[in-house]
C-alpha cells in the first residue's frame, strides 16, 4: 500500500479532530499545529511498531488511529477545563454575573427612559407593563444558555482577554506578592482594592450635593408645583442622600486598610437601604402625588401635570423594581460586609 | 477494561445498563488514577524527559494492560498539566520532531503529595476488598498529618514539605524499630 494512501488516513483523521476541537483552541494556530503534530507522530509510531516489519503499513495505520480513541473523545478532553458549578464552570460565573447585572441594568435604565417618554410625548404606545420583566427573563434565559454552551467547550474567562490583558495581570500578580497584599485562594488573582478612596470622596461630595439640592429645592416657585405630600418625601430623600453622601466619604477617607471600618459603613448602607423601603411604598401607593415638571416656551411658564391614570400600573410595577433593588442591594452589602473578611487573613 | 470483552453471549454484559453503569464506574475510577501514573512515569523519567507515546507504552507495560487510555486523550491531559505548571515541555528541533514532557519543581512536590495521599488511601480501603497493600515503609515516610510521600534517604528531612509537620518523632520510631 502506497505511502500516499496512509498519509491521506492519517490526515483524514487529523481533520476531524481539528474540526470538534474547541473554538479557543483552534483560535491558537501554534498550538493547533503542535496538537495536530503530536497526534501525527502518535499514529506513525504506533503503526509502525504495530506492523511488526518496522515500516507501517496501512492496516497498522487503522489500527493505530482506532486506538486513539474518536475525535469527540479527544476534542471532549480538551473541553474539559473548567470547575463544574452548576452547569456553568466556577471561572466563567463572575463572567456571567457581570453580564447578567449590566443587560439587566440597561434593560430596566431602558424601560424607565422609555416610561417617562410615554408620559412626557402622550403618544408613545408602547406598553411597558409587563415587558420589563418579560426582557429580564429573556436576557437571563439567553445570557445563562450562551454561558452553559461556553462552559461546555472549556472555555475559560483567559479565553477572552488578550496577550496584552494576561501579562499585565500577572504582574498585578506579582506586585501584590511583592507588598503581601491578600491574594484569593480560589482564583490565585490579588483581591480587589475594596475602595478606590479619591472616586468614593468625589462622588460622596457629589451625591451630598444632590441630597442637599432635594433637601432645601433652591428653585424660586418650584414647591408650589409640588404636591405638599410629595415634597416631604423630597425633602426626607434629601436627607437619605446626603447620609448615603456621607457614608461614602468616610469610606473613602477609611480607605482599604480599616477593614472594620469598611463593615460597618456597609451595615449603615443596609439601614439606609432599609429605610428607603417604606418611602419608595408610599410612592409606589400614591402615583397621584407624583408631579411631572414640564416647562412652556410660548407661555414662558413652568406648569405641572400628574401622571395620567393609565400609567399608574405601569408606574407602579417600575417603583416594584426599584424596591426590588433596594432590597438586594441592601442583601448585598450584608454579604459583602461578610465577605470582607477574607481580607483580614494574611497571605 | 470492560471494553476489551468483545462477545457478550448471555452475561451480564450482555444488558445496556449494567454495560453502561459499568463502564461510566470504570471511567469514573480510572480519571484521576490515569492522570498520577501518568505523572509518576514522568517523575520517573527524571532530567531525560519522555514523550507521550513512550508514556503509553510504559503504562501498559506497568498496568499488565489493566490501566488504559484512549491514546488520543493522553495529549489533553499533558496539556492540562502543562497549564497548571506540573509539567514541562519541549519539542525535538531535529529528527521526528516528537514532544518531550518534564517535571517541574512545584510538580514534582504536587505529584508526592498526591502520590503518598494515593498510596495511604489504597492502604486504607484495602480490608474493604479483601487485597493486602504493603507500602514501601523502608524507603519511604508517609506524613501522619497530610500524607505526603518523603523519601527516608534525604539526611535533611526534619519537616514535611507539604504540611510542615515535624516528622523527627516517626523518624526516630523507625531507627529504633530497625
Amino acid at each position: 500500500m502506497s505511502e500516499k494512501n496512509m498519509e491521506k488516513l492519517v490526515k483524514e483523521f487529523l481533520k476531524q479532530v481539528k474540526e470538534k476541537l474547541p473554538e479557543w483552541l483552534k483560535d491558537n494556530k501554534k498550538e493547533l499545529r503542535d496538537i495536530l503534530d503530536e497526534l501525527r507522530e502518535h499514529i506513525w509510531a504506533k503503526a509502525e511498531e504495530l506492523s511488526g516489519i518496522g515500516q507501517p503499513t496501512e492496516d497498522s495505520i487503522r489500527i493505530a488511529i482506532a486506538h486513539m480513541g474518536t475525535p469527540q473523545s479527544i476534542a471532549k478532553e480538551y473541553k474539559r477545563r473548567g470547575t463544574p458549578k452548576i452547569y456553568i464552570t466556577e471561572e466563567l460565573f463572575p463572567l456571567y454575573r457581570k453580564w447578567l447585572i449590566a443587560v439587566i441594568t440597561i434593560i430596566i435604565i431602558l424601560n424607565i427612559f422609555s416610561f417617562i417618554m410615554e408620559i412626557i410625548l402622550g403618544d408613545w404606545n408602547w406598553s411597558i407593563d409587563l415587558d420589563i420583566f418579560i426582557n429580564i427573563l429573556l436576557a437571563f434565559v439567553i445570557i445563562t444558555v450562551i454561558f452553559v454552551a461556553l462552559s461546555m467547550e472549556g472555555y475559560l474567562p483567559e479565553d477572552f482577554k488578550s496577550k496584552k490583558e494576561i501579562q499585565k495581570e500577572k504582574r498585578e500578580l506579582e506586585i501584590a506578592k511583592e507588598r503581601g497584599l491578600p491574594i484569593s485562594p480560589k482564583t490565585g488573582k490579588p483581591f480587589k482594592p475594596i475602595v478606590k478612596p479619591a472616586e468614593k470622596i468625589v462622588g460622596g461630595v457629589i451625591t451630598i450635593v444632590f441630597g442637599i439640592i432635594l433637601l432645601t429645592l433652591p428653585f424660586p416657585g418650584i414647591e408650589d408645583l409640588i404636591n405638599p405630600a410629595f415634597l416631604l418625601i423630597i425633602r426626607v430623600m434629601g436627607v437619605y442622600i446626603v447620609v448615603d453622601g456621607g457614608i461614602d466619604v468616610i469610606r473613602g477617607i477609611l480607605g482599604n486598610q480599616v477593614i472594620i471600618g469598611q463593615q460597618i459603613t456597609l451595615v449603615l448602607k443596609v439601614g439606609l437601604a432599609i429605610a428607603w423601603i417604606p418611602l419608595l411604598i408610599i410612592i409606589l401607593n400614591s402615583p397621584e402625588i407624583i408631579p411631572i415638571i414640564s416647562y412652556n416656551g410660548n407661555s414662558n411658564i413652568w406648569y405641572s401635570i400628574q401622571i395620567p391614570i393609565e400609567y399608574h400600573e405601569a408606574f407602579r410595577n417600575i417603583i416594584a423594581v426599584i424596591i426590588a433593588i433596594t432590597v438586594i442591594s441592601a442583601i448585598y452589602n450584608v454579604y459583602k460586609a461578610g465577605t470582607l473578611e477574607k481580607y483580614k487573613t494574611k497571605y | 477494561m470492560i471494553k476489551r470483552v468483545k462477545d457478550y453471549g448471555n452475561a451480564l454484559l450482555a444488558s445496556k445498563e449494567f454495560r453502561n453503569f459499568v463502564e461510566k464506574f470504570e471511567s469514573e475510577i480510572n480519571r484521576g488514577i490515569s492522570k498520577l501514573c501518568i505523572l509518576s512515569i514522568i517523575a520517573q523519567s527524571n532530567s531525560a524527559g519522555i514523550h507521550g507515546y513512550q508514556i503509553l507504552k510504559i503504562l501498559e507495560e506497568k498496568t499488565d494492560e489493566i490501566l488504559i487510555i484512549e491514546e488520543g486523550t493522553l495529549y489533553p491531559i499533558l496539556r492540562k498539566l502543562k497549564d497548571d505548571g506540573i509539567i514541562t515541555s519541549k519539542k525535538e528541533k531535529i529528527g521526528r520532531k516528537r514532544t518531550f514532557y518534564f517535571m517541574t519543581e512545584a510538580g514534582n512536590k504536587i505529584y508526592n503529595y498526591i502520590s503518598g495521599y494515593f498510596s495511604k488511601l489504597t492502604e486504607a480501603i484495602s480490608s474493604l476488598f479483601d487485597v493486602q497493600v504493603s507500602l514501601r515503609q523502608d524507603r519511604y515516610i508517609f506524613c501522619p498529618m497530610c500524607a505526603n510521600k518523603l523519601d527516608r534517604r534525604d539526611k535533611e528531612l526534619r519537616f514535611c514539605d507539604v504540611c510542615g509537620h515535624n516528622i523527627e518523632k516517626e523518624l526516630k520510631e523507625r531507627s529504633e524499630m530497625k
